[in-house]
């Protein structure tokens, strides 16, 4: 068993070491030039890499581990037994170098695990012979350790954003364009009025608000001319009605929002949004960068008024922030959320405006993908936005957790199946169930919510700041359990509900099942 | 700043072919040394110092250190520009050379199931260098290095 663990930890630790070196090399850029003066400035430009430290620091200890199995067996057991690390580094090419496997080299890959394994096969000095039980749990233990790896990675990726994120506002907060802040709306959202009254309350030299409903019969109109009422001095515009019509209302509404928007810099949030005062002027100083062409922000419960809104402060915080969070640390992000969608009109028209997303149900995603496709920077806002989450029933949540994992099955289905990989509670108990002795199964439990607890709280507690989070962390399992869930049955459904209507996917176009009620 | 894969290979293969040669060099050296030093035993924070001495005193191990230096030059030097699931498979080359070094220097014995295995590595290594040596797009750092120049 220990000859096991140790070669498992060796092959772990080597992988993600190897993982972290290309990554870090990568950002360091090709070499073309041999001589022993490019080298020395190459070696230069990489230790200044963040990334290659980590990496010595994992193969060190990788080497280490290596140096000790060395001298428990001979050289030519001890090789092919660390040799696990093809298949994780191969996984981790795929899915964090974001390299790609074709067959063939997959097929090479899975031959080489092969050949290793028939050396290992032959004898192993004092384990005894290698059963296939021995290698199922084997290979079972080392599925189980990547969730918790994937923990501690967002807990790492979360710790670096929240601690640069003062230092780099500060530096920029003279950069302040006018700006015009976007807002859809349909229906009324708990605490809408004192949403939309936190964009008034900006502490910012000159914006508009512009605000888009689809008909007269809106409930939200009231609190929207109850606002213009209480704000005199602030520029605040209502529309009614859409020109164009698609499937996704909201994108309806913001192409017409766009173009009656006065100022070149636009902010667009959702309307179950509220902000700080000094949200506007960090969001709009990172334009001050003319390599930035979109801000996006994460995002925080401001109250749980039900359980399943507690269920979904808790997502937000513990599953989406923290998968977002690596994104932005190992590839920047391509991709924005609807709590904030920022960008210029010139940057908007080189992905062909909101037109181009009209029929799209991940609107918001597909936004950030198109900037960054066209190489501008996706930044992220320093402070997270408060949510105001609905009041809504557990059917409620897990509804709109399958319209979310749906949406990502058909905008990323590599992405969607790699999603098992996130799974902690599902492998600790697959792990568990596989463990020949009970302390051992209980070990895995424990250690799996040791890691997910700590790291939640770091991104969720520390990092974003969520009351939800703090009071309730203990509903993580539960989430982790429904999560589950609603990913294998995403497998299954390809029917959404939202806002009413029901609409089916395809290749993340939305399709109405039920003809939408009259645009307007 | 796309790269052909035929201006890729050749300089691709020279540095993983030095890689494999310092990191198997570097790893019988390792083998040999540790041989000669014995057993580790890690149990307090004094016993890693003195076994850290005792590692250190071996001149094998000093070789295998030079060498294992070199061999990670190498391997930045390819990972800059090639893919890792790409160099990852040709490092499996060390689990033919390991053995056959062990098997004539160190006169270990090799078994008929590993000489096997090791023509199955030996295959899919050759099936790897068939797909191209990149596949990614250069990163974000790269191409601000290449605006300051």
């Amino acid at each position: 068993m220990i000859t096991f663990v140790a070669a498992l930890f060796v092959a772990l630790t080597g992988a993600f070491g190897e993982i972290a070196m290309t990554h870090a090399m990568k950002r360091v850029g090709e070499v073309r030039h041999f001589s022993p003066a490019a080298i020395a400035r190459f070696v230069v430009r990489a230790v200044l890499q963040g990334w290659l430290w980590i990496a010595i620091a994992l193969l060190t200890v990788s080497f280490f581990g290596f140096l000790t199995m060395l001298s428990w067996y001979p050289v030519s057991f001890v090789m092919p037994a660390t040799s696990l690390c093809y298949i994780v580094g191969a996984l981790g090419a795929k899915f964090l170098l974001r390299e790609k496997l074709n067959f063939t080299r997959w097929a090479g890959i899975g031959l080489i695990f092969v050949g290793v394994g028939l050396s290992w096969s032959d004898k192993a000095p004092t384990m005894g012979p290698l059963t296939v039980g021995v290698a199922v749990r084997g290979t079972i233990y080392l599925l189980a350790l990547v969730p918790l790896a994937l923990y501690a990675l967002g807990a790492w990726a979360a710790w670096q954003f929240f601690r640069g994120r003062t230092a780099a506002t500060a530096q920029r907060v003279s950069f302040a364009p006018a700006v015009s802040i976007l807002k859809p709306v349909r229906g009324l959202d708990r605490g809408a009025y004192e949403n939309f009254a936190s964009f008034c309350r900006q502490d910012y030299p000159e914006f508009e608000i512009v605000f888009a409903a689809t008909d007269e019969d809106d409930p939200a109109l009231p609190v929207i001319r109850q606002l213009m009422r209480d704000f005199p001095e602030r520029p605040i515009r209502l529309l009614i009605g859409t020109e164009r019509k698609g499937a996704n209302d909201k994108v309806a509404k913001l192409c017409r929002l766009v173009k009656e928007a006065r100022h070149s810099l636009v902010v667009i949030t959702d309307s179950d949004v509220r902000v700080a005062p000094g949200y506007l002027r960090s969001v709009a100083a990172l334009f001050a960068d003319p390599n930035v062409g979109g801000v996006t922000a994460l995002y925080r419960a401001l109250e749980a008024p039900s359980f399943g809104a507690s269920l979904d402060a808790i997502a937000a915080a513990a599953s989406f922030a923290p998968s977002a969070l690596i994104a932005r640390t190992l590839e920047g992000l391509k991709f924005a959320m609807g709590s904030t969608l920022a960008t210029t009109r010139e940057r908007l028209e080189e992905i062909g405006g909101f037109e181009a997303l009209l029929d799209l149900h991940s609107d918001d995603y597909e936004f950030g993908r198109r900037i960054a496709e066209r190489g501008y920077r996706v930044e992220l806002a320093p402070e997270p936005v408060d949510m105001q989450f609905p009041s809504e029933t557990l059917g409620d949540y897990l509804r709109h957790e399958l319209r979310w994992v749906i949406g990502i099955r058909h905008i990323r289905p590599g992405g969607h199946f790699g999603m098992i990989m996130t799974h902690g509670l599902f492998w600790a108990v697959i792990a568990a169930l596989a463990a020949p002795t009970k302390a051992l199964g209980l070990a895995w439990l424990g250690a799996y919510l040791a890691v997910r607890l700590a790291t939640a709280w770091v991104v969720g507690v520390r990092g974003l700041g969520d009351p939800v989070v703090r009071r309730k962390l203990w509903l993580l399992p539960v989430h982790d359990f429904f999560a589950f869930l609603t990913w294998l049955a995403s497998f299954a459904v390809n029917r959404i509900e939202w806002r009413g209507l029901v609409f089916t996917l395809e290749k993340g176009r939305m399709i109405p099942v039920s003809s939408p009620p009259d645009r307007g | 700043m796309t790269h052909s894969t035929r201006d890729l290979r050749p300089k691709t293969y020279a540095f993983l072919f030095l890689e494999l040669l310092f990191g198997t060099l570097g790893n019988t050296l390792f083998d040999k040394g540790m041989k000669e030093v014995g057993a580790l035993g890690f149990l307090s924070a004094s016993q890693i110092w003195a076994e850290a001495l005792r590692i250190a005193s071996n001149g094998s191990m000093w070789v295998g250190v030079l060498c294992m230096v070199l061999f990670i030059v190498c391997h930045m030097l390819v990972l800059s520009w090639a893919d890792y699931s790409f160099v990852m498979p040709f490092s499996a080359f060390s689990y033919g050379l390991v053995p056959l070094f062990a098997f004539f220097w160190l006169g270990e014995k090799v078994l008929t199931a590993r000489w096997i295995g090791i023509g199955l590595i030996v295959a899919g290594v050759a099936l790897v260098s068939t797909t191209p040596p990149s596949t990614t797009e250069p990163a974000v750092g790269e191409v601000s290095l290449e605006r300051l120049k």
